[in-house]
């Protein structure tokens, strides 16, 4: 994943852990709930434990992940979006997280095409010899995210009910 | 079904920079199926769209709807209460649906973020093939229900041309010959002997040769 971080993201590495809005940067994580300890009080520690640098979202399965998540996450809060999968050939659904893969690619192409990093989005797949619980998966991949620069998508200000104002207003005239 | 692929995003940005509302507008049907334009992929383009917008500083409010289809006039009636709201239409439905939301709403740019394929068959998740040319004229009967003319390369009704290697078409070792096909498929009915039938040429008049083709039926009117 590293290798497909921008040479500008690895640059601002460690230098700037806020944006200039002074926002911290917030991890979508979504991840298979056959995941070990990844109980319901496990999540719930853990986004406490990160305030508002992590969010958690259990899926049932990786194969439940479309790329649509990725991306409303990427949009509405996350600088990065990430996916934990269970092991290859261990997915308890056969081939549960080999699709996630696959849609975890086909949203990096997209992100790509309109100029974000295609590190933003990712999976890891737990480790089959040494299966490693949510806790520590959710820490390591919020130290590769810390990389990242903040995302260009967040960083102008919120447009929030002015943007719900415009979209209900039914003032035009109709043209047909 | 009609097949479909999403243009590229650029020429779709390009496409709807002139707009300052826009309504990505996906269709339920075929090229739902064909995971082009229904409501998963029109929530992915609208969402990639405004994230480009807001990496570049531009307001643009774009939101997304999907109908049931595009092509039947009785589905896009339901957005007689909303297009006012925006500048332009960004559809995701086949030429046929973008043309029929074109037509009822004739002030407001309808604009097509799909390229329109071919008539195809769902071969496997992901993966579709032409084999309908929509002659106007089926002769799927004369050939074991394999159209020459949409699946052999050089449109032959008098095949096989001799170029095949191993069930495979000379032009690409990937397309599977459709004359080793048909000859597969009568050989099994026991009906070879139709192979020595020549046919004359096809006659085109009827899939475009009086212009857009149209289908009245009195039974199904109001």
């Amino acid at each position: 994943m590293e290798s497909r971080m921008s040479q500008d993201t690895k640059e601002q590495a460690g230098k700037k852990p806020r944006t200039a809005q002074g926002r911290k940067r917030t991890l979508a994580l979504f991840y298979c709930q056959n995941t070990p300890e990844s109980s319901e009080a496990v999540r719930q520690a853990l986004e406490k434990k990160y305030a508002s640098r992590v969010r958690l979202f259990p899926i049932p399965c990786s194969g439940r992940l479309d790329p649509l998540h990725l991306l409303k996450a990427l949009e509405e809060f996350a600088d990065a979006a990430y996916v934990i999968a269970c092991p290859e050939g261990a997915c308890r659904y056969f081939e549960g997280n080999t699709r996630a893969t696959k849609r975890v690619d086909t949203t990096a192409q997209t992100i790509a095409q309109i100029g974000l990093e295609k590190g933003r989005v990712g999976i890891v797949a737990n480790s089959k010899e040494n299966p490693k619980p949510l806790a520590k998966l959710a820490e390591e991949i919020l130290d590769r995210t810390r990389e990242l620069r903040p995302s260009p998508v967040l960083e102008r200000p919120r447009r929030g009910k002015g943007t719900k104002e415009k979209k209900d207003d039914h003032s035009r005239k109709k043209t047909h | 079904m009609i097949t479909a692929e999403r243009k590229p995003i650029d020429e779709i940005r390009a496409m709807i920079a002139p707009y300052k509302r826009v309504l990505v507008l996906g269709c339920g049907s075929c090229v739902a199926e064909c995971a082009a334009g229904g409501e998963k992929e029109t929530g992915m383009l609208a969402s990639t769209l405004r994230m480009a917008n807001k990496m570049e500083g531009q307001e643009v409010i774009i939101q997304e709807k999907t109908l049931d289809r595009q092509c039947v006039k009785d589905f896009v009636v339901l957005l007689d209460d909303v297009i006012d709201q925006y500048d332009a239409v960004l559809s995701l439905g086949c030429g046929a649906g973008v043309q029929a939301v074109a037509e009822m709403f004739s002030e407001i740019p309808i604009l097509p973020a799909l390229n329109t394929e071919f008539l195809g068959e769902t071969r496997d998740q992901g993966y579709w093939v032409e084999n309908c040319l929509g002659c106007g004229d089926c002769m799927l009967d004369d050939f074991g229900g394999v159209c020459p003319l949409a699946r052999c390369s050089k449109q032959l009704l008098n095949g096989p041309c001799g170029g095949s290697r191993e069930g495979k078409c000379e032009i690409n070792p990937e397309v599977p010959c459709a004359w080793q096909a048909i000859i597969d498929r009568l050989d099994r009915f026991g009906s070879l002997e139709r192979l020595e039938q020549i046919y004359p040429p096809k006659d085109w008049s009827r899939k475009q040769g009086g212009g857009p083709r149209k289908i009245m039926r009195e039974d199904q009117q109001r």
